[in-house]
């Protein structure tokens, strides 16, 4: 083992900022930079891979249409009618093809033929009627409910025969297919319900070996999966709940890869510095906001929003924050590289900040900005936001909460805080979801309803070049006029072994199918 | 001195009393309940509101607070509100992982830096003094979660002796445990030996300085023969407060240590049950420690008297004083 691995090594796990202090005051350069893409190539067939993911609670699931599903296991045990690509286009999963009336009205999916599930019964339309009818049950809770639910009741997917399933929309949605490939919409066998949280009986590349809940568990290679065999022959996971014990996990060779986990700058480094272990990266996977409060006194006057908004260089936070990690979000909330993002930047311009907050009456006005350590990367935001809009004469006091109640009683109850989601969301399930008056996940609480109108008149335009404008003016109106700030998006840093090849995952896919090892 | 520890036993209740009524009201207090930290960003109003009502969590907190109290004193402590098995075999399984890397940190940490402060004591002045002071005094500065890493660093990755965490988590099998125990116990041995060693080098000056040693001393006994017979076993006497105090820290202590080592014990489960509002769980947890408190500090007080004669005699008035220094 080297000497200089060992230096390196001492300095680094959970001391990551730390160790990014020594390295500076040593005078030592920072070790080699982030790879910017995953290892490719030939891996040799067969082998298990070991996965370390964050401790979910006791509670967890292997039904997908709960908000505790076990979310790692899902992408390997089962699949959905459609799935996204990397540009956000809907494409086949166990659907090969599917279309609509000329009203977006009835959408038919043809189900392709002889898929098996992994207890050897075949794959029909009444297993997707089934599975579908299961996500809309409300002693389910099923968090993908509200956004299906406004289009159609259990009644309105039916079987048409053995391999199509029709679904008689209430409103028209040209967009429908998109909000199948939610990972609450995975297909499971029909009168599974009951016991699919344990069995996990799918139609996915791996089948369930064992399964302990916040624990262990092993997914072992489904010979006759539709695609063909996978290139793994198992995958083993394990729950790790201190982060940096899953980096040390892996540090020590114990794991393979680190999901669900985003490192920080610094531990990012000393990954890649290690002998045996890099870094992998999930461009523009965390979409980091700064909802500002619709219904508080400070932001209920649009010259304020506005005046937010000018104040701060979406560019040079990205640098301060994320070292340049990511992309400027320049309060788009829709990811660089997702089809129909409105490619047009706002202006950043604190002195025209300043006169709108003078025409409001609220020159040099002071809040508290929220924030706390249940992400790595959303108290240095807030720090980088402050210090930009102090120059703008807008007083930010940071205030750091706990983290382990920050989604509970911090959001959506302060006026300005940071928070953040997972890119991922399909277009039209993105705007509905976090923007359209009266959302759960309207964060800021906005209620515009021309922006309703416009997201509406987008669903009924079969025609995709002018919804897709529409889906654009409605971005626009966002920038404008909502109290929505999206600074940045940050790229995911995963840790891996220099042994695995072809891991892929972007938004909420993981390329299970091959995604190998090297000898 | 049976009135004495009969005194004492009812002590430990009433301070058992008072720490279940100030836990069940602390762990009540914290903001957000089971139900919203379990369903998370992604819970709809509708979810929270029935699994609220599934899990009965709205009834009030004293009327709650009495049938746990009575739960306990039948050896009920409920039914876990995440996993909703008893609480009871969840912490007594993580409990007994906690007492495996625990009980050994006590054994060689205690035997290790009583020597220690003995050979300091007796070489006073001197380098190996200075040698064990420092050594101890930099190890006690050292907070043990950067010891915890460090160690890891060292031993797990850059040299791959031992594992850096247990993977299995809570359905580790003993032969899983066993190679994953060392790091720990070194953590918690070094965290805890500074004031031991501190306190033993101390009081065995001064007894070494006292007129008994001298006298034994001049009535010819040979130097080491003073120390062992004489010396160490008076010296440890204000020892053994501080030992308890330690015993009685681990069980904090471990909570960072089990959390960098992925250690299924007490802590790791603490951890877990605060994060997710698990309230039966961190109360059995809060009360469990309690215990062992009151039960180190019991043990150290019945201790000073087996060693030393005269508190067996004076009732009250000494043991009255160690208690104190142990608080």
């Amino acid at each position: 083992m080297s000497t200089r691995l060992s230096r390196r090594a001492m300095l680094g796990g959970s001391l990551g900022a730390l160790a990014a202090m020594s390295l500076s005051a040593c005078g030592v350069q920072a070790p080699m930079s982030i790879p910017q893409q995953a290892r490719t190539g030939t891996p040799s067939p067969g082998g298990t891979m070991r996965i370390a993911r964050p401790a979910a609670s006791a509670a967890e699931t292997l039904d997908s249409a709960s908000s505790l599903g076990a979310y790692e296991y899902l992408g390997a045990l089962f699949n959905r009618l459609v799935k996204m690509d990397e540009e956000g286009q809907t494409v086949p999963d166990l659907a090969d093809d599917w279309e609509s009336d000329a009203s977006a009205l009835v959408w038919t999916f043809h189900l392709r033929g002889g898929v098996r599930f992994h207890d050897g019964k075949e794959l029909t339309a009444e297993d997707v009627v089934y599975s579908i009818r299961h996500v809309l049950d409300p002693d389910v809770g099923s968090p993908q409910a509200g956004t299906l639910e406004s289009m159609f009741g259990p009644d309105d997917v039916t079987a048409v025969d053995k391999h199509t399933v029709r679904f008689s929309l209430q409103t028209a949605n040209a967009e429908f297919p998109s909000l199948l490939t939610s990972y609450h919409c995975y297909i499971i066998p029909e009168g599974s319900a009951a016991e699919i949280g344990r069995t996990g009986v799918g139609t996915g590349p791996f089948k369930l070996e064992s399964y302990t809940p916040a624990g262990a568990g092993v997914v072992v290679a489904n010979e006759d999966y539709f695609e063909g065999r996978p290139v793994l022959d198992r995958i083993e996971f394990y729950s790790i709940q201190d982060t940096t014990a899953r980096v040390n996990a892996l540090l020590a060779g114990q794991v393979d890869l680190i999901a669900q986990t985003n490192l920080d700058h610094p531990t990012a480094r000393v990954v890649t510095g290690t002998e045996g272990t890099t870094v992998a990266r999930m461009e523009n996977a965390q979409w980091y906001t700064i909802p500002m409060l619709y219904t508080s006194d400070e932001f209920s006057d649009v010259r304020v929003r506005q005046a937010m908004k000018h104040a701060y260089d979406p560019q040079s936070l990205l640098q301060t924050a994320l070292q340049g990690e990511g992309d400027a979000g320049w309060d788009n909330p829709v990811p660089p590289g997702l089809a129909g993002r409105l490619e047009h930047n706002r202006e950043y311009d604190p002195e025209r900040a300043k006169s709108l907050l003078a025409e409001a009456g609220m020159e040099g006005f002071s809040t508290r900005l929220y924030t706390s350590s249940y992400e790595a990367n959303l108290t240095p935001i807030a720090t980088a936001h402050a210090d930009q809009a102090a120059e703008a004469g807008i007083d930010l006091q940071i205030t750091n909460v706990s983290a382990d109640s920050y989604y509970t009683e911090t959001w959506m109850q302060v006026p300005l805080m940071v928070s953040y989601f997972a890119t991922g969301r399909p277009l039209d399930q993105l705007l509905n979801q976090i923007f359209r008056t009266g959302s759960g996940y309207n964060e800021s609480a906005w209620a515009n309803e021309d922006f309703d109108n416009l997201l509406d008149d987008a669903r009924a335009d079969v025609n995709e070049s002018s919804r897709m404008q529409k889906y654009m003016d409605a971005q626009q109106l966002i920038i404008d006029e909502s109290p929505h700030m999206t600074p940045i998006f940050g790229d995911r840093l995963v840790g891996l072994s220099e042994k695995v090849v072809n891991y892929r995952e972007f938004s909420f896919e993981f390329d299970y199918l091959n995604i190998g090892l090297e000898d | 001195m049976a009135t004495f520890i009969l005194r004492r036993l009812l002590t430990g209740l009433v301070t058992l009393l008072i720490a279940s009524f100030l836990v069940y009201f602390a762990t009540a207090a914290l903001p957000g309940d089971v139900a919203q930290q379990l369903l998370g960003q992604d819970a709809t109003e509708e979810a929270v509101a029935a699994m609220r009502e599934e899990l009965g969590i709205e009834q009030s907190v004293w009327l709650g607070y009495l049938s746990w109290l009575g739960g306990i004193i039948t050896g009920d402590f409920g039914t876990s509100l995440v996993s909703q098995e008893p609480v009871s075999e969840i912490v007594f399984g993580a409990f007994g992982n906690t007492l495996l890397i625990a009980v050994p940190a006590i054994l060689i940490g205690v035997v290790l830096s009583v020597l220690l402060g003995v050979i300091a004591a007796v070489r006073r002045g001197r380098a190996a003094d200075s040698g064990i002071s420092v050594g101890t005094l930099v190890a006690m500065s050292i907070p043990e979660f950067v010891i915890a890493t460090l160690l890891v660093l060292i031993f797990a990755i850059a040299l791959p002796v031992f594992p850096a965490v247990v993977l299995s988590g809570s359905e580790a099998t003993l032969g899983e445990l066993l190679p994953a125990i060392w790091l720990p116990i070194i953590t918690l041995v070094l965290a805890m030996a500074a004031y031991i060693v501190r306190a033993t080098r101390s009081s065995t000056i001064d007894m070494m300085a006292g007129e008994f040693a001298r006298t034994a001393e001049l009535k010819g006994l040979r130097r080491r023969q003073v120390l062992t017979r004489h010396v160490v076993p008076n010296a440890l006497l204000p020892v053994l407060p501080v030992i308890a105090i330690n015993i009685a820290w681990l069980m904090g202590g471990v909570v960072v240590v089990e959390s960098i080592f992925n250690y299924p014990g007490m802590g790791a489960l603490m951890i877990e049950s605060v994060s997710t509002r698990d309230l039966p769980v961190l109360q059995a947890i809060a009360i469990i420690t309690a215990v062992v408190y009151v039960l180190a500090n019991l043990a150290a007080d019945l201790l000073s008297m087996i060693i030393d004669p005269r508190q067996r005699r004076t009732s009250g008035t000494v043991s009255a004083k160690t208690t104190e220094e142990a608080a």
